[in-house]
């Protein structure tokens, strides 16, 4: 691949400054790497300002071994995506924000914490984003996997009662 | 008296555009048929920036519960009569969207609606097709 020099460069001085992550290369432009919860705050201030990417998407996914969190780092010169992922126990779904450092996250943390119930600590303003101020009650989270989908779709005029 | 205010909303709809929880892709096609491509405004048809200056509202999307207060509020702002034009499948019958938590059926539910046109997205011909049966209506 083109930017095969690149890349690896950035890996090495990304390696070098956090010593516990794991790299995975999924094709020439997409990177995974593994970063525990206590220094993600670290690693995206890292990316950002010290790298030059920028920040693209975040992603949040109930699975087995917790809410995993994906950030997606865009490094434009060369087309490669970094994702930085992290795990969050399910019991206790707490993270430090990043939107201190990056400012970009500020509104897909409100809308992760409002479907998945996420904890961001530190987030600036953390009202709920999508789902309705009038008539939501506050403890359901869509997006997990035991949440009721039938309880709550509301008939329609064309179904037999 | 009557005959003089429907004589200049024929002539000349002002439309006022209401997207409520769409994916934007209705939205592009009513701007697509203001371009000079398909050119609707040689019948006169104008986008206002308030509804209440408002003859015919299109409406597009699939109401969500956050915006249904909202759309409630535009549709008692505009004066009659008004004509509502529902655009894309989304808005006839909430298309794929309705075994949702967060859909609260399709806009006949809480709005009165004229035309329906569909299509997912329907063509700017179509769009054209629907003002003026919507037109004729009156």
């Amino acid at each position: 691949m083109r930017n095969e020099a690149l890349v690896n460069e950035i890996l090495g001085r990304f390696q070098e400054r956090f010593a516990g992550t794991e790299v995975v290369i999924w094709n020439p432009r997409r990177l995974y790497i593994t970063v525990p919860k206590e220094e993600i705050v670290a690693a995206a201030r890292f990316m950002f300002r010290d790298i030059g990417c920028r920040l693209s998407i975040c992603t949040g996914t109930d699975t087995r071994d917790g809410f995993e969190i994906l950030y997606h780092f865009s490094h434009d010169q060369s087309g490669v995506i970094f994702s930085l992922r992290t795990l969050v126990p399910k019991d206790n779904p707490r993270i430090a924000s990043i939107t201190p450092a990056v400012p970009a996250a500020n509104w897909i943390e409100r809308e992760m914490k409002e479907l998945l119930g996420i904890e961001f600590e530190g987030h600036p303003n953390p009202v709920p984003l999508l789902t309705s101020d009038v008539d939501w009650e506050p403890g359901k989270f869509p997006l997990r996997r035991d949440y009721d989908a039938e309880a709550d779709v509301k008939p329609k005029p064309w179904d037999k009662p | 008296m009557k005959d003089i205010r429907l004589w200049g909303l024929k002539k000349s709809p002002w439309v006022f555009h209401v997207a409520a929880a769409s994916c934007n892709n209705c939205d592009i096609e009513i701007l697509a048929a203001l371009t000079p491509r398909f050119d609707v405004e040689r019948f006169g048809i104008v986008l206002v920036g308030s509804p209440r200056h408002a003859d015919a509202l299109l409406v597009t999307g699939v109401i969500n519960r956050k915006v249904l207060p909202r759309v409630l509020r535009v549709y008692e702002q505009t004066p009659k009569p008004c004509l509502v034009i529902g655009i894309g499948a989304c808005s006839c019958s909430t298309h794929m969207f309705t075994d949702s938590y967060n859909v609260v059926g399709p806009y006949n539910r809480h709005i009165p609606v004229d035309v329906w046109i569909p299509g997912c997205p329907p063509k700017p011909e179509a769009i054209i097709a629907g003002v003026v049966k919507a037109l004729g209506k009156l």
